[in-house]
């Protein structure tokens, strides 16, 4: 009964589900039970411990296991019920703080590209009209705080991977989300780059054709001393992403250039 | 008789009389014009205010309107007020004095409206009393505490003690101390204490665990070990920490020892003397 090849190489889409089948989703440490019965939904998840398995790869199968049999458990009641599941990936609600393996110094007038893999939710929806259930975070990453004291600063989410310099260094999940970001460093003094605080809430999403999940490249500018930067978006998918297609618009719009604090905010 | 009677003639017919008259006169629509005014005021205000303040505001309009017309018919009638107004303020400082505790008060609430340490909603600590502010009024601010009851504290006492707010800033620190058996390695234990950290994703990344070695206790190692959380998860970290550093010591076999007392006899410390007793041989009688 496990049929555990997927049909895509995608994990979102859309999923026609009969009455009373219950369809699993291992999608990285996340664990998914969808129920669909007449007028109700049931949505079990759970996320494994051991963050190794299911690292690169994906599976789906119908299962004899129950959503309720897992850790988290909701019930939604509908008026009626067509059985059409539509799972979308999104970015994350906070802002993602990132560290390098070891800090870089950046000089004046220098420039740097490193990618950055920041972490995806599920957004699950039903029906034609898209009536959105819940967003499950696939994995849950530590809270932590980015500011220059603990009195001033905003909530992050601390990424569980280093921020690479080469492309090639950084594991490619379908579960998580590439972004290339350029700093560049036109102030006089050297910029020591310790932890970057990447705005995922402005980003829009894109996959490629590999089943990658990308965001557009984000340049940071620092044109003054300190760790505030200038932040601008691009709107075309990245070009290290080959066939990209947009799965999700940002969830707060800017318009233009828009200054954060992008950088270290260190204090003891 | 006919001098009297000629006395009380001339009286009627002179200044003075003309001048009671007035003063009546006055005393009369005085009383009239105070009731009028005390209860069109009520009729106006009796959706907009309390019951209480009401009755004030009734009974000191209609006593200043009484008040006013007597203190001029007094006037007609030739009295010297002067007399009058200094016997009032005579009044007017026993009142102050009276009121002293009150005039603080009022005088302490605006300081703090304009200082605004805390604010309606904030959750504030004064002395050993903790609750949510409900209303900070003129004379006193209003609490309701944790297990629901009503406290009322007077804006002095704010004034003058130390109030802390416990939801100005958007995170808070947790200071976990532990206490570890001797034998244990503190290295490993610092270890244990950052992965049991570094997995709760309640507990912030950054700013990071700070670990202090408190010193040699009694019968242990006392180990501080700070963690902060998002002040709104300040309780479910707590308790969860705690939890979870007790089962990674238990895991990984670390003792949280119990008190020590370590007994010698005499100056050298020769064993014990220990007399085995069987449990048949117990005398039943």
């Amino acid at each position: 009964m496990n049929d555990t090849t997927p049909s895509t190489s995608f994990w979102w889409g859309q999923y026609n589900l009969s009455s009373n089948q219950n369809k699993k989703w291992c999608i990285g440490p996340l664990a998914l039970i969808v129920r669909c019965l007449n007028g109700e939904w049931q949505v079990g998840y759970e996320r494994q411990e051991n963050t190794e398995v299911c690292e690169s790869s994906w599976s789906t199968s119908d299962t004899d296991q129950p959503p309720e049999s897992l850790e988290e458990y909701a019930r939604y009641i509908f008026r009626e019920t067509t059985g059409l599941l539509t799972i979308t990936p999104q970015l994350a609600d906070r802002a993602v703080v990132t560290r390098p393996l070891s800090p870089f110094s950046l000089i004046a007038g220098e420039e740097a590209t490193i990618y950055i893999s920041s972490p995806i939710w599920l957004s699950l929806s039903v029906g034609q009209s898209n009536k959105k259930l819940d967003e499950i975070g696939i994995q849950r990453p530590s809270d932590t705080w980015f500011g220059p004291s603990p009195r001033e600063g905003e909530l992050c989410y601390a990424s569980s991977t280093h921020c690479r310099l080469s492309l090639d260094e950084l594991p490619l999940r379908t579960h998580r989300a590439i972004t290339p970001l350029v700093i560049q460093n036109q102030a006089d003094s050297t910029l020591l780059v310790e932890r970057i605080n990447l705005p995922a809430p402005m980003l829009p999403l894109f996959s490629s054709d590999d089943g990658q999940l990308w965001t557009p490249k984000v340049t940071l500018t620092r044109e003054k001393d300190g760790d505030m930067a200038a932040l601008i978006i691009d709107t075309l998918p990245p070009e290290e992403a080959t066939g990209a297609t947009q799965l999700n618009k940002p969830r707060k719009s800017t318009s233009g250039s828009v200054l954060i604090r992008a950088f270290n905010a260190v204090f003891s | 008789m006919n001098e009297l009677w000629t006395e009380i003639v001339n009286f009627i017919s002179g200044e003075k009389m003309w001048s009671i008259i007035r003063a009546t006169i006055l005393v009369f629509i005085g009383f009239a014009l105070a009731k009028l005014v005390s209860s069109s005021i009520n009729k106006l205000l009796v959706k907009k205010t309390d019951t209480h303040r009401m009755m004030i505001i009734k009974r000191g309009s209609y006593y200043l309107i009484v008040i006013l017309f007597l203190i001029s018919a007094l006037h007609e009638l030739g009295f010297n007020l002067g007399v009058l107004l200094g016997a009032a303020g005579i009044f007017t400082v026993a009142i102050g004095f009276a009121s002293q505790t009150s005039a603080s008060n009022l005088i302490s609430g605006l300081f703090l409206m304009g200082e605004r340490p805390f604010t309606v909603g904030d959750i504030i600590r004064v002395g050993t009393t903790t609750g949510e502010v409900l209303s900070v009024d003129l004379l006193s601010v209003k609490l309701r505490t944790f297990d629901n009851l009503f406290v009322r504290i007077p804006n002095e006492s704010l004034i003058k003690s130390e109030v802390t707010t416990l939801t100005r800033f958007p995170i808070r620190r947790i200071d976990v101390l532990v206490g570890v058996a001797y034998k244990e390695d503190l290295k490993q234990i610092r270890e244990v204490l950052d992965e049991v950290a570094d997995k709760n994703p309640l507990c912030l990344e950054e700013p990071k665990p700070l670990y202090i070695f408190r010193g040699f206790g009694e019968s242990s190692l006392d180990i501080q070990y700070s963690v902060w959380a998002k002040r709104e998860n300040f309780l479910d970290l707590k308790n969860s920490i705690y939890e979870e550093i007790k089962n990674a010591f238990d895991s990984r076999g670390i003792e949280i020892p119990f008190p020590h007392r370590t007994i010698y006899t005499g100056s050298v410390t020769a064993p014990f003397p220990i007399k085995k007793v069987d449990n048949n041989s117990t005398d039943t009688d």
